[in-house]
């Protein structure tokens, strides 16, 4: 859509909308929230940008290459991850544990947050490519 | 070797991996390396597995740092580890063979997806044997679901995705009926956990009699259309026709058994054989079952294109399973297990020779397989084999398991069913017998043909050959297998 | 009947998997299908989170008084459903995926054409 008032007020609300995505997946282990929530934020910023910035053709292009190893490698590292606490709980070996933290704090939770993020990723990336997928065009 | 009660969740995250690290890589014959070394290494896994669970008896797997009611587990038994060892070499050897097939059949960009969704399928797939928690099954489900259209689309043709929206509608259809089913379990239990809804079940019986009925009820038909039992097989033909015949074979060896599978575990590990039998669910289960050994067996008589006759046999295979599952009783189940076994050798062989035999002679018509035992020996010499167990002759896999059923339903006292497995037999041998006739003897059939003129490299034969060897093997000497079956029943 | 009322929530869940049921069946157009499908899920949730919900208490959010197992409702179902619900986002985008492949390839959406044009 051309639109001289939508693009302004895009140019102000998507940075806010995207630290507030950002914001949901670092608390999510805090509060309500997380990767899932906070990576749909995120790809609807992605969406909002593609749909403000194409008919001016000056937007951002993510390459259909790039999309897909940033989220086989968030995949990846959620894999690492999960697997490696599986593994430790259910065959009970004392491996190294990740410190807890203090409740509360961002640097807490154990394991939640990395994953917290990468499935923030992968779920920003999925509904982007959703979206794509029935607009036409490239991503 | 107390390590390898790991071995089961190491295996569903290698594939899983394994299977997104594919994407990343550049070169095709990096992913089809990577995919075939990741499926072996799964194979000496659930080996190891097998012999761990035949040192220790079968055992509860904790996933993750919670006790069993609040976590997940998984549990292996001796079914499991013979299922897994079962999925996996299948899986393996189809993979070898698609290094010849697929960059005939699919476009070179699509061959990485290929590979991906293979092993996310395949992974599903033990997810769903593995698992002892029944919500989990059912997201395990709904992946295998849609990597399983995914390989059926891969090809990119006309047909193809009408075919794939065909089977992504029908199991989507299956997957709701299943989590219907599930719900009703969950309110009158409160468990997900198998072991526990089976617990909570013995206690609330008699309170919820039609909610057990609806429960299962929902378990049959939803898994029914997902493993192509027989009034609801409709999208089975289309799938295993215009799939690339690599997909054809994992569909048809691996992705139905797998369901078949969680419909023993429901039946026998959520409800128990008690509760089950106070419920008609399993007459049904047993007459649909006959039907379809009777119909697809018909149906397949009717056809003209190699793959499609081959797919309608599927649906008269599937009918067996259900038929010994319905059966109801010890032998029957061993009969449907062993019959698992021993069709998905088969079955994945003759997709594969299918998938040759249409590559070299650009034609998928019945009629024009004249005269190509002459000029394909070897892969003809195979599909013999296949051809001879699937109907049933001694000294081959399919006579063991038609021996099997024959016990179980004269175990079972139903004596009238031995005559639909004799005329199903003889169906068979009507659709499969002409092919090879055809293929090797006649006068005009056989002029002018130059031996071995079209056979495909010894490598691209290689895993089925194997494939022959084993359904042989099962065929001589099946005690080692049965014994094991008979074990993973009784301690089910 | 007085059942059925005072289970409204199963009532309306069933009736509801029965519509979303009865439209992946009998319509041919494609997208009435995902629709369908897409009813079905719904009520399947409904009713799951109506087995969940526990009348007069709070959602399982822990804030400044805790007030004890009691004081919040079953999660176990809500956390379920947001599972199922990411489950059936991925199906319908796959399946519309493939009916703009149908409509690229067929030019129509309606199932009995395609299986009309599709004779092999």
């Amino acid at each position: 859509m051309k639109d001289a008032l939508l693009r302004e007020i895009g140019k102000v609300v998507i940075p806010f909308i995207q630290i507030f995505g950002i914001y949901i997946i670092l608390n999510g282990h805090l509060s309500p929230g997380g990767g899932f929530s906070g990576g749909t934020i995120l790809g609807v910023s992605l969406i909002m940008h593609k749909l403000i910035e194409e008919p001016y053709k000056s937007r951002i292009k993510i390459s259909e290459r790039a999309v897909m190893q940033f989220t086989c490698v968030s995949l990846i590292l959620y894999g690492l991850l999960k697997g490696y606490s599986f593994i430790t709980g259910g065959g009970e070996f004392e491996l190294l544990d990740i410190p807890l933290g203090i409740p509360g704090r961002i640097l807490s939770g154990g394991m939640l947050l990395p994953l917290n993020v990468a499935v923030g990723i992968i779920v920003c990336f999925t509904i982007y490519t959703f979206y794509t997928l029935f607009d036409k065009g490239e991503i | 070797m107390a390590a390898a009660a790991n071995f089961p969740l190491l295996i569903i995250l290698i594939l899983f991996l394994s299977s997104f690290m594919m994407p990343v890589l550049k070169r095709v014959k990096a992913v089809k390396w990577l995919s075939l070394s990741s499926i072996l290494l799964c194979v000496v896994l659930s080996v190891l597995t097998l012999a761990y669970v035949q040192q220790n008896g079968a055992f509860l797997y904790k996933v993750g740092h919670f006790e069993a009611p609040w976590g997940n587990e998984l549990k292996i038994g001796y079914l499991e580890a013979i299922m897994s060892i079962m999925f996996t070499s299948i899986a393996a050897l189809i993979t070898w063979a698609s290094f010849f097939s697929a960059d005939y059949e699919i476009k070179e960009k699509n061959i990485m997806l290929y590979y991906t969704l293979c092993g996310m399928l395949l992974a599903s797939l033990l997810g769903i044997l593995y698992s002892n928690d029944i919500f989990n099954c059912f997201v395990f489900i709904e992946l295998s679901s849609i990597a399983a259209c995914g390989i059926v689309v891969v090809k990119d043709k006309k047909e193809n995705i009408k075919a794939g929206v065909k089977y992504l509608i029908l199991s989507s259809l299956g997957s709701g009926l299943v989590l219907m089913g599930i719900a009703f379990l969950y309110s009158i239990t409160g468990n997900l956990n198998i072991g526990f809804i089976h617990q909570e079940l013995v206690k609330v019986k008699d309170l919820y009699h039609n909610t057990l009925i609806i429960s299962l009820g929902l378990f049959t038909v939803g898994l029914g259309v997902k493993s192509a039992m027989f009034p609801v097989h409709i999208w089975l033909p289309d799938a295993h026709t215009y799939a690339p015949s690599s997909s054809s074979a994992l569909l048809s060896s691996l992705v139905l058994k797998a369901y078949i599978l969680l419909y023993i575990k429901i039946i026998y590990r959520v409800f128990g054989i008690e509760i089950v039998k106070t419920l008609p669910i399993l007459e049904i289960v047993l007459v649909m079952g006959a039907v379809g050994m009777i119909f697809g067996s018909i149906l397949a008589l009717l056809q003209k294109d190699l793959k499609r006759m081959i797919a309608y046999s599927s649906v008269a295979q599937i009918g067996y399973i259900f038929f010994g599952i319905g059966l109801g009783n010890i032998l029957g189940l061993m009969a449907a297990i062993f019959h698992i076994i021993s069709h998905a050798l088969t079955k994945s062989a003759l997709f594969l020779i299918a998938g040759n035999i249409i590559e070299r002679i650009h034609s998928k018509e019945i009629s024009r397989l004249k005269g190509i035992g002459i000029e394909m020996p070897i892969t003809l010499g195979v599909f013999v084999v296949c051809a001879l167990s699937m109907v049933g002759i001694p000294l081959f896999a399919g006579f063991n398991s038609k021996w099997n059923f024959a016990l179980a339903i004269i175990d079972s006292n139903r004596i009238l069913f031995i005559a639909v497995l004799v005329a199903s037999s003889l169906l068979n041998a009507l659709y499969y017998l002409p092919i090879i006739i055809n293929a090797y003897f006649g006068e005009e059939n056989t002029k002018d043909r130059v031996y071995m003129s079209k056979e495909k490299s010894l490598g691209a034969l290689l895993p089925i050959l194997i494939l022959a060897f084993a359904i042989i093997y099962l065929g001589i000497s099946s005690n080692g297998i049965i014994d094991l079956i008979a074990k993973s029943v009784s301690n089910l | 009947m007085e059942r059925l009322i005072t289970n409204y929530y199963e009532t309306a869940s069933i009736i509801l998997f029965g519509i979303g049921f009865m439209t992946l069946l009998i319509h041919n157009n494609l997208i009435k299908k995902i629709i369908g499908m897409n009813i079905m899920d719904t009520s399947i949730f409904l009713f799951f989170i109506a087995k969940g919900y526990i009348s007069a208490k709070e959602a399982p959010i822990i804030r400044a008084p805790y007030m004890g197992v009691e004081g919040y409702i079953n999660p176990v179902p809500t956390a379920l459903m947001l599972t199922g619900i990411v489950v059936a986002v991925s199906v319908t985008a796959f399946a519309l995926a493939l009916t703009i492949k149908i409509y690229e390839k067929y030019g129509t959406i309606e199932l009995n054409e395609i299986l009309e044009k599709g004779g092999d």
